[in-house]
């Protein structure tokens, strides 16, 4: 035994030193929770949704191109079809060829429309572009990434190993998977950024007939939310369609909203935020979502980390120390 | 018994054998054809057997490497000595089980070094690659010395055991770091996972349980390798590691119970459901059926006891690793989405992987001085 | 003849039929273009008061099946209509004369209504060695074709096989049948086509198409194959009943199986409804009611309107759908009950019984047992 304890001893600190230079996290590095400057959303009225299923169509149509979410270079456009058979069947489900999707919600008769008493609300799903989202925080190679600018949460194919920790941890469960290809993807709803340089925005919104996906600047998406929960059922609005500062407008009748915008607070809020005329738990969403910032329950562990090495290292070595001398005393 | 008289091509052997011969064709199926035809993994249930079992499960199967190490190496526990040797290596196997599955359960496995490269430091599975990875170089270098006394490497021998109490150090943290981290996996989601295994604590529970499993796997291992390879077991070394359990387990029980009634309150482990009474089961026989016959002097000092008590927490350990995994995520993924039970080829390769762990094991003893056999 | 209705007064009849029936016709036609209310009147308006508008039909390699069509319009019964509505100068199947007369009357037709009469085509026509395949009256149809389409106001290409070539066009096609248009199109002659295809067309496709050109002197709004946008602007995968089977996933798998008697979609027996153009679906035919249409009995669609699906894509082989439509079916927020799925009931089951199988067989073997006495090992 060659190495006697002081230059063991060295050897730890400068060690345990060097180990925690490189491990030490910056502050800066836990995951954004401001709304950035330019943050884009969309804003989901489910009482003037109508289930025509166009933004679903849409949002296929135009993600399939390249640069699009849906894009793939052997396919036009993206069915959904069963891997066993190779037919084409509906979209019922998000999943790797649907980034959207229409669902209703039924209680009773479903005669009434966004009403909880033998009624039928519809809902669109897909990423709520979470101003602190889980998915971003929990990827270990940064594939999902938030835009500093625009806020929306985009993946990245080539960093994407598979690990699929961004399905486990999205509280809306809205990131799917390619399971039927050799080389998979992870796939979501990326607003439709890669048509923003065009001058263009999120396809479901530019062809919803009725102006219930609408969109624009989450700050002016918020005060257009807010300002229908304050209109009086039963009196006419003009709803602006297509976008929240759109001149075109569809005049209908107020109904009755459910007094809760959600997307405000929810996950640290979102940036796709939904009105509605029945409570949003019935419409899918998880009841026991809360307030809290997701990737703060993890942080909270990680930060602890430096820490515990220095804890480890020095104690560690000096438990060695003192446990060596003492073996060696009882011996001698 | 000798070395010599170690019968490679036994009966199991060659069942081992075909498993993985089977298990492997299964993984080249995988790899070349998707997840989707080879498992039954799907959008709501984007973790499986291979993650709660192999990996999970594996990784806390292992952690005797560390336990161990850290007792001979670090606080001197000379007494335990001779079974570092098996721990560490039994360790060793384990996480390249856990290496290997990871590798394959992964959606890209040829993309598995991403994560050495490409840092996203707010993820613990980042955090748990690159210490899997590190520790699994560890676990190779603690085990290196059984190569190099094989080949007659003097020097490069004497220098890895000069350095082993440093070596062993940096495996003691590591493994405390990933064996928490893995349980600090799932705080991302309180929304879907069960309030009976949900907490803030998760980590420190899956750390804790994972020292008190690793006393019951050596145990174990040390009795099991007794009676296949025919010499005395180390009856002070098997008491000392019930005694241990019996510490631990106890603050285990602690952490769980308080957290219980912090928590959603018994009232919520008791209501009959799916969830609760697996919940019940881990904790039954995982910590409060051995904490029983632990506190018992006459089960405790006996090897038909200590070997009882070691399969309970090894079974409950791993049930709750499973738990964790899967049932807690049960309920609400139950009315959303879509069913998940294990494919054939999911079995398979489990099976494998163990297979592989068992026969490196007994290959590794027959021409390595593992358990310090006559020559 | 005149037909008087039961309990009137003597009405005035036009053709043969009451005013009130004959505006119920007008009316019926406008709506089926999806005119508005009111345009009924207007047609009517304008084919009784304007002179007939002249028609001479040429019938290339055809079946005489586009003229069949025509005679199954129903109600009211046509054969008088149609013969009076227009006037229907020349047409090989139904005229009286024959040979030189016939001929002769075609070509004085043709000089008298000069620049006015409609050219209605059926059947294709073949270009091979000059078109020899294909003879009337000793000329060949493509010259035929070119003579009379040059002093037409407009060409209707009647039927699928002047629309894009149909039966005669499919491999090998040794005559090189050709479509009316192209073949108008490569010799320079630049009257309006129109192209009305089926197998046969419905008779109101070409009806309405007709007497909108009699009436408004222009054609209907036209897609990129010149086919009239009212009646072939949608998929018949669009107005499918069956489609909700589609959307479900309900498929009959063999003729006679329990999906085909109960009527499930038949993509899987090959129906071309995803990548046909046509409004089989909404129009039907011969005027007996709802199913009266080949999905409507249960016979998959086989695109006989569409070039590149009709006699070409094999009868039971799957549609390529042609562009998304949305499903009509909505799936549920939450589609199973609560509580754990199956197959994780099993897996929790599995866990336990393996465990609790284990701990068991442990406890029983290992307890209780002294193997080794240590207690002169001391604690």
């Amino acid at each position: 035994m060659s190495m006697n304890r002081r230059d063991f001893l060295k050897t730890a600190a400068a060690g345990s030193g060097a180990l925690l230079a490189s491990t030490v996290t910056p502050a800066f590095a836990s995951m954004p929770k401001e709304l950035p400057p330019q943050a884009v959303g969309i804003l989901y009225d489910a009482t003037l949704c109508i289930g025509c299923k166009s933004c679903v169509v849409n949002c296929k149509t135009y993600n399939s191109v390249s640069g699009g979410a849906l894009y793939l270079k052997d396919r036009t456009v993206s069915y959904d079809v069963n891997p066993a058979e190779p037919y084409w069947d509906a979209a019922n489900e998000l999943s790797s060829k649907t980034l959207n999707v229409i669902k209703v919600n039924k209680t009773g008769t479903a005669v009434n429309k966004d009403s909880v008493e033998n009624g039928y609300s519809f809902i669109k799903q897909h990423c709520l572009h979470c101003i602190s989202p889980a998915c971003a925080s929990v990827c270990p190679v940064g594939a999902l990434s938030k835009s500093p600018v625009t806020g929306v949460v985009t993946y990245d194919k080539d960093k994407c190993f598979g690990c699929r920790y961004c399905m486990i941890a999205c509280p809306f469960n809205i990131p799917r998977y390619e399971y039927e290809r050799a080389i998979p993807q992870v796939r979501k709803c990326q607003l439709c950024h890669h048509r923003f340089e065009e001058g263009k925005y999120s396809a479901c919104c530019e062809f919803c007939p009725t102006g219930a996906s609408i969109f624009g600047k989450v700050l002016d998406l918020r005060k257009e939310a807010q300002k229908r929960l304050t209109l009086k059922t039963g009196d006419d609005y003009d709803f602006p369609v297509q976008t929240v500062d759109s001149k075109e407008k569809s005049r209908r009748t107020v109904s009755k909203y459910i007094n809760h915008v959600y997307g405000l607070k929810e996950a640290g809020g979102t940036q796709y935020l939904l009105l509605a005329g029945v409570p949003f738990e019935m419409l899918g969403f998880n009841k026991n979502i809360s307030e809290d910032v997701l990737p703060d329950l993890t942080w909270a562990y990680i930060a602890k980390i430096p820490a515990v090495i220095a804890a480890v290292l020095i104690g560690g070595t000096a438990t060695w120390a003192i446990t060596r001398k003492r073996n060696k005393d009882r011996e001698g | 018994m000798n070395q010599k008289d170690i019968k490679l091509f036994t009966p199991f052997t060659v069942v081992l054998l075909v498993i993985m011969v089977v298990g492997g064709l299964a993984a080249i199926y995988r790899v070349f054809f998707g997840l989707g035809v080879s498992t039954n993994l799907n959008d709501t249930w984007p973790w499986g057997l291979w993650i709660t079992f192999d990996v999970l499960g594996g990784v806390a199967l292992a952690a005797g490497g560390f336990v161990i190490g850290g007792a001979v190496y670090i606080l001197n526990w000379k007494k335990y000595e001779p079974i570092v040797r098996p721990a560490i290596l039994n360790a060793f196997f384990g996480y390249a089980l856990a290496a290997t599955s990871i590798t394959l359960d992964i959606g890209v496995p040829w993309r598995i070094w991403h994560p050495l490269v490409m840092w996203q430091v707010n993820s613990i599975m980042f955090i748990v690659a690159i210490h899997v990875v590190l520790y699994t170089t560890t676990l190779a270098t603690e085990s290196s010395p059984l190569i190099f006394e094989k080949l007659k490497m003097r020097k490069a021998f004497h220098f890895v055991e000069g350095i082993m109490p440093g070596i062993a150090l940096f495996g003691v943290l590591l493994s405390l770091l990933h064996q928490s981290s893995l349980g600090a996996v799932f705080l991302i989601a309180p929304e879907k996972v069960s309030p009976l295994w949900y907490s803030s604590k998760l980590p420190y529970m899956f750390l804790v349980s994972a020292v008190m499993l690793a006393l019951s796997m050596v145990s174990f291992e040390t009795i099991l390798s007794s009676r296949v390879f025919k010499h005395k077991p180390p009856m002070d070394i098997l008491l000392g590691m019930a005694r241990g359990s019996l510490i631990v387990g106890g603050l285990y029980l602690i952490l769980k119970v308080w957290d219980l009634i912090t928590g959603p309150g018994i009232g919520r482990a008791v209501n009959g459901s799916l969830t609760s009474n697996m919940y019940l089961l881990e904790m039954i026989l995982g910590i409060i059926l051995p904490l029983i016959l632990l506190s018992m002097k006459n089960v405790r000092t006996q090897l038909n006891g200590i070997f009882t008590v070691n399969i309970l927490v090894i079974m409950g350990t791993v049930l709750n690793r499973l738990n964790v995994g899967i049932i807690s995520m049960a309920e609400y993924n139950g009315r959303m989405g879509y069913d998940y039970f294990p494919s054939l080829m999911e079995f398979l390769v489990t099976m494998a992987m163990v297979a592989f762990a068992i026969l490196g094991f007994k290959i590794s003893v027959k021409y390595l001085n593992v358990l310090r056999l006559e020559h | 003849m005149k037909e008087l209705e039961e309990g009137s007064m003597v009405e005035e009849t036009i053709c043969g039929f009451s005013r009130r029936d004959f505006l119920k016709f007008c009316s019926t036609l406008a709506v089926g273009m999806g005119l508005p209310v009111g345009m009924g009147a207007t047609i009517a308006e304008a084919v009784t008061t304007q002179k007939r508008p002249p028609v001479l039909w040429l019938s290339a390699q055809e079946c005489t099946g586009c003229t069949e069509t025509l005679l199954r319009a129903n109600h009211p019964t046509l054969e008088k209509l149609i013969l009076e509505l227009i006037s229907l100068e020349y047409h090989e199947t139904l005229l009286v004369g024959s040979g030189k007369q016939a001929e002769e009357w075609r070509v004085n037709a043709m000089k008298e209504y000069k620049g006015k009469y409609i050219l209605v085509v059926d059947g294709s026509i073949p270009v091979k060695d000059n078109g020899i395949y294909c003879k009337i009256g000793g000329k060949t149809a493509m010259s035929l074709l070119v003579e009379m389409a040059a002093d037409a106001a407009a060409v209707v290409a009647i039927g699928s096989c002047s629309s894009w070539g149909g039966i005669p066009s499919a491999d090998p096609n040794p005559t090189g049948a050709t479509a009316a248009h192209e073949v108008l199109k490569s010799k320079g002659i630049k009257t309006p086509v129109v192209n009305i295809p089926g197998c046969p067309p419905n008779p109101y496709n070409f009806l309405s198409t007709v007497l909108y050109f009699v009436t408004f002197k222009k054609l209907p709004e036209l897609d990129d194959q010149a086919r009239p946008k009212f009646a072939y602007g949608r998929l018949i995968h669009e107005n499918c009943e069956r489609r909700p089977h589609f959307d479900a996933g309900r498929f009959a798998l063999q003729f006679g199986d329990e999906g085909h008697r109960k009527g499930y979609c038949l993509y899987k027996l090959g129906c071309k409804g995803p990548e046909t153009f046509a409004n089989c679906p909404v129009q039907l035919f011969n005027d007996v009611g709802s199913g009266a249409w080949p999905v409507g009995t249960g016979a998959p669609c086989f695109g006989c309107t569409e070039k590149g699906v009709g006699f070409t894509v094999p009868l039971f082989a799957p549609a390529r759908p042609k562009y998304l439509t949305p499903p009509s079916l909505f799936t549920e927020v939450y589609p199973h009950k609560e509580g754990v799925s199956p197959g994780v009931k099993a897996l929790a089951a599995g866990f336990a019984g393996a465990a609790i199988g284990a701990a068991g067989a442990a406890m029983i073997g290992g307890l209780g047992k002294k193997d080794i006495d240590t207690k002169d090992k001391g604690e």
